[in-house]
């Protein structure tokens, strides 16, 4: 993958009140992640995680109204508790729309500060990705658009 | 539509171009006006606009003096709404792991003072 991924990649990153040790679980965890990660109005089901390199975690989103997405995100590096990388799918082999994730966890002060490094194969599958793709975006408003594009 | 969304991807990707769109979001500009601010020759923010105007993101007026630069929302909408799906996926989740962190920290206090009693 080339160097200059800036425009098509997607940098998240928020800072949790937590031991780096417990966010990093609440990631890996099989008991634990069902309960906070998807989008809003989706409920997330893991149906199996194995979080080693080459291992996957499997899981379905579903929505009342857009129904269920399968997933699937394949572990290419575990370092725990600092960092992840895999690779997210949707559950097929040689997904066109696959995409790239890293995912960092810092110590900050007793605090953990995560960050999500998401790079995508090229702008149009970007428009593709499945399951994001299916939820109907809000109208955007000239204002929100000038501050993201200042950004 | 989305056949464009890579020429849209690399025109975005120029900081300079990032700051014209965002000046032309305030309404309607001519070369000169926007030469103005980035302290920029004419022909640099010419240069910057053709890649602009190819990728669907300006139109141009037809006056041939002005020639005034118009942001079109169309192209610059796709992207936005993607981003903005794939942000609103992870807020959404982060907001949701900020509380759930508050109960595995309790359930981890309880499990020690469960273990520390265990030991007295």
């Amino acid at each position: 993958m080339s160097d200059n991924t800036a425009d098509r990649e997607i940098v998240i990153s928020r800072l949790f009140n937590a031991p780096r040790d417990l966010v990093f679980q609440a990631f890996t965890d099989p008991k634990h992640v069902d309960h906070w990660y998807g989008p809003r109005g989706f409920t997330t089901k893991t149906v199996g995680m194995d979080v080693r390199p080459g291992g996957a975690w499997n899981y379905v989103m579903h929505h009342e109204q857009y129904g269920s997405f399968k997933n699937r995100i394949r572990y290419h590096e575990v370092a725990r508790p600092s960092r992840l990388k895999y690779t997210h799918d949707s559950g097929v082999d040689d997904d066109p729309a696959a995409f790239e994730v890293t995912v960092t966890f810092e110590e900050v002060s007793g605090k953990t500060k995560v960050t999500m490094r998401s790079v995508f194969p090229s702008a149009e599958e970007v428009a593709r990705v499945k399951g994001f793709g299916a939820v109907e975006g809000g109208q955007q408003t000239l204002e929100r658009l000038a501050e993201w594009l200042a950004a | 539509m989305t056949g464009n969304l890579d020429a849209t991807f690399s025109a975005l990707a120029d900081p300079t171009r990032r700051a014209i769109l965002a000046a032309l979001a305030n309404g309607e500009a001519t070369v000169l006006e926007l030469a103005e601010p980035f302290s920029m020759s004419l022909p640099a923010v010419s240069k910057h606009l053709k890649v602009l105007e190819r990728a669907g993101l300006i139109t141009r007026g037809r006056d041939a003096q002005r020639r005034p630069c118009r942001l079109d929302t169309g192209p610059l909408k796709e992207v936005a709404e993607f981003a903005e799906r794939y942000r609103e996926h992870w807020e959404a989740s982060f907001d949701r792991l900020d509380g759930y962190l508050e109960t595995m920290k309790k359930s981890t206090a309880k499990r020690q003072q469960i273990k520390s009693r265990a030991v007295k």
